[in-house]
């Protein structure tokens, strides 16, 4: 079905932006903007995402919403939904999604937004049996509604958003390991969000106060760019970052990796045994969780190995991803296949040995044996074997790649756009940067919600970074190479792709951006026809509806620059891959820079308050001008058309501009 | 003519109206075609979104036929897909309960278990009784639609 998205405004809202609006990127979460928004007025103008593939409900839920003086936001479609969110990162504060849906199961995006956004998500379903509300839980969802929902269940929603602030503050607390300014940056965001948040509940939390201005003190620091070390809020773990993560794993074994051990080899400053134990566990989780996948895709698991022999272990990543992604029925079992070939066929020197995975997949994952997860192959993905395929590969229509698997990457699984399974050249390098991202994902979400330790491990996790995955475009030079550090590669690799991409992109490089913005092909789409509700000249009064189907380009109303493309499918982004997300372009996309800071969550573009990510946040400056302009554009945000958004040349999406190819380099050069 | 006497059947005429649109609509309460889930979104509707009701119902009807034409493909089939019934199913029972169906909810559940039983008889029995409760329903709104759409066009509004 058409994915419809929309994004609706209560009329009191106005001011909606000013409470977390995803406008201006730093800016957005600034204290002062989110103090003087709406304090007062929290907890309207909260921003939810509604994921239901049940029109009806879909209509309720938002006409209820709207009447909690929430700002809502719809869409029908989990991949879409996806792909928005990792456009937007800071765009919305709390998901509602239904379990079950065509096109992805609630639970796999529940922990998809767990691993990379880390925002509060409330499950939804028409089925209340105790096993199904159990399972929602172990995915981590922070509440769980019995259809048909009421407006009273819906009226306290926000709780979860603020508790999720006041856990992540507390563990800025707790995280103090290095004393960075990265970290502090982060700390800040989280801080100053919820600071507002505070300000709304009149709750004060001394110890933000003094964080904000050890942030302060430490703003004059500019490491951002790199991997960010030991953050208090969290440790953004960059693609390369990442990368020396498994690397070292890999040469441990991952039997025998220790935090402690690991971190020795990982040889970063700054970074902190709680930080790298944090990711581990994750990481853990996340392979586990593909190993649960692939077995469930034995078939198509079996199909893959064969490729994989080369790799051993890597192999058998690669067959998670591809069974998930085949699964997610996305990407072509073929195009999987061959993806994986890719993957596999890498020398496997830059792939985590495979041992690892199997390892890791121990069940470290707190109970949960979750179903096969689709999240894009994390991790072991060779290194980018052909690098120079990766960029191809996703050739900026992405888009097409309705059939993206979600495997993906998480960054692209939702988003049809990134993976166009015709288009993966080197496939398998898309296929690694989702991998990548998608255990990335995996085991941020299951940390994330056990316990929010530093490793905001963002979709770039993936652990190799497979050039191939969208993001190394050109750069095979750079890190791509996999004779280059394996984790160079792979962090930039998985995240450029997926969604992730689009944060880290977005702060790295313009890259960045419009990975983000990558709007699945397929899902979203910005139509035109937005259905109905704006004329194209005009954006619809309070909705924007993002027809995801459409591929039609004219983004809502008057973007037309949009439209075309390819991608723009889903709403705001047209992002497209044109820039940086795939690679395609200059090679940029798969810039390691961006996914540096890609950790998961985009953070760039929008505030990234959350995650503080240091590196987005200096470049995310410029990006905020962008962004906003993507928010106004995007019909989610708030009806205003994009016009900005056109400017990029791909998709227009209007991020991508700040950032310089070059920028992406950077973090392989480190 | 007496104005009067003419202003005074209007009001009659327009009260009239409401006091049948007040009944129908408590008889449909009474009968399970509706429940209180119809109320919440009555409700809802206000002068920002005054046709919302009638919007989301149609939204339903819509999904509604849908879902009924490809659960009588899926069940004629040689080998049923019970997997994509369930799914349907539960679909169907879920839009249902969100505009207040109840007859249709009930019907759906009863219908879900046969499916999970992978009972094929029992199943196309349990799509004729949710066709059949669909169609009532979606007979009965429209009626109770006309009524308020007559008793708004007659200057007042509806009660509420």
């Amino acid at each position: 079905m058409a994915a419809l998205q929309r994004v609706a405004q209560s009329s009191v809202s106005t001011t909606a932006s000013s409470y977390g609006s995803c406008k201006g990127g730093g800016g957005v979460l600034s204290p002062s903007a989110a103090e003087m928004a709406v304090p007062d007025r929290f907890p309207a103008g909260l921003r939810v995402l509604v994921v239901d593939d049940d029109t009806t409900c879909l209509r309720i839920l938002e006409l209820m919403l709207l009447r909690c003086l929430y700002q809502v936001t719809i869409c029908s479609e989990a991949t879409v939904a996806l792909n928005l969110l990792r456009e937007r990162k800071d765009c919305f504060d709390v998901v509602l999604s239904d379990v079950h849906m065509p096109d992805m199961d609630g639970f796999k995006l529940l922990e998809h937004i767990g691993l990379e956004m880390d925002l509060p998500v409330i499950m939804m379903s028409a089925d209340g049996r105790t096993s199904v509300v159990m399972r929602g839980i172990r995915h981590g969802a922070c509440d769980f509604l019995i259809k048909p929902v009421r407006e009273a269940e819906l009226k306290n929603i926000w709780q979860h958003v603020v508790r999720k602030k006041w856990n992540g503050s507390k563990e800025l607390e707790h995280s103090g390991s290095l004393e960075d300014n990265d970290p502090h940056k982060r700390g800040n965001n989280d801080i100053e969000y919820t600071s507002s948040v505070n300000e709304g509940t009149e709750v004060s939390l001394k110890g933000q106060k003094k964080r904000i201005n050890a942030k302060e003190d430490d703003d004059g620091d500019t490491e951002n760019d790199d991997m960010s070390t030991s953050k208090k809020p969290r440790v953004v773990w960059s693609v390369e970052l990442h990368q020396q993560f498994v690397t070292a794993v890999n040469q441990l074994g991952l039997d025998k990796a220790v935090p402690k051990r690991i971190l020795e080899m990982m040889n970063v400053p700054g970074l902190t045994r709680e930080n790298v134990a944090s990711h581990l566990q994750k990481f853990r989780l996340y392979l586990k969780r593909l190993n649960g996948v692939a077995q469930q895709q034995s078939g198509i698991a079996n199909a893959f190995c064969g490729p994989a022999d080369s790799n051993g272990k890597l192999g058998s990543l690669s067959r998670f991803d591809f069974p998930a992604l085949a699964a997610s029925g996305q990407i072509p079992p073929q195009t999987l296949a061959a993806l994986q070939a890719e993957l596999l066929g890498q020398p496997a020197g830059n792939l985590m040995p495979a041992t690892d995975q199997p390892a890791l997949l121990h069940a470290s994952l707190q109970g949960a044996k979750r179903p096969p997860v689709e999240h894009g192959v994390p991790f072991v993905q060779p290194f980018i074997k052909s690098q120079s395929n990766v960029s191809k590969q996703f050739p900026q229509p992405v888009i097409s790649a309705e059939d993206v698997s979600p495997g993906f990457g998480q960054w692209r699984s939702n988003n049809r756009s990134t993976v166009a399974p015709s288009n993966y050249h080197g496939g398998s390098s898309a296929l690694n940067s989702n991998l990548l991202m998608g255990v990335v994902q995996q085991e941020q979400r299951q940390h994330d919600r056990t316990q929010q330790q530093s490793a905001l491990i963002e979709p770039c996790r993936s652990f190799n970074v497979q050039p191939s995955c969208l993001v190394v475009p050109s750069q095979s030079s750079t890190g791509f190479q996999a004779g280059n550090s394996p984790a160079s590669f792979n962090q930039s690799i998985s995240f450029n792709k997926s969604t992730v991409i689009d944060y880290s992109l977005l702060s790295d490089q313009s890259n960045n951006s419009l990975n983000i913005g990558h709007i699945p092909t397929g899902n979203l789409k910005i139509t035109g026809t937005l259905g109905g509700y704006s004329a194209p000249g005009s954006i619809s009064p309070t909705s924007c509806i993002v027809n995801a189907d459409n591929n039609s380009t004219s983004y809502q109303n008057s973007t037309a620059t949009f439209s075309d493309s390819r991608e723009l499918p889903g709403v705001l982004h047209n992002t497209s891959n044109s820039q940086g997300f795939y690679v395609d372009k200059s090679g940029e996309m798969l810039d390691q820079g961006p996914l540096r800071n890609l950790g998961f969550v985009g953070k760039e573009t929008c505030i990234p308050s959350r995650f503080a990510v240091d590196d987005f946040e200096s470049q995310m400056s410029n990006l905020n001008p962008g962004r906003i302009q993507v928010e106004n554009s995007g019909a989610l945000v708030k009806q205003e058309p994009i016009v900005d958004y056109v400017d990029n040349e791909k998709l227009g999406i209007p991020i991508l501009q700040q950032y310089s190819s070059s920028d992406f380099m950077s973090p392989f050069t480190d | 003519m007496d104005l009067e006497k003419l202003e005074n059947d209007a009001i009659d005429g327009v009260a009239q109206l409401q006091k049948q649109l007040v009944d129908y609509s408590a008889s449909l309460f009474e009968e399970a075609f509706l429940d209180e889930q119809f109320n919440q979104l009555q409700q809802l509707q206000d002068e920002n979104n005054p046709d919302f009701v009638v919007e989301v119902v149609s939204l339903f009807f819509q999904d509604a036929e849908r879902l009924v034409n490809e659960l009588a493909k899926a069940l004629d089939q040689q080998c049923v897909n019970y997997k994509f019934v369930d799914k349907s199913v539960h679909q169907l029972k879920g839009s249902s309960s969100s505009i207040g169906a109840q007859r249709v909810q009930r019907a759906c559940i009863a219908f879900r278990n046969f499916s999970e039983e992978q009972n094929v008889e029992g199943c196309v029995k349990c799509l004729q009784q949710v066709k059949h409760e669909y169609l009532l329903v979606k007979n009965k709104l429209e009626n109770l639609f006309e009524l308020q759409r007559q008793v708004v066009a007659a200057g007042s509004s509806l009660p509420r």
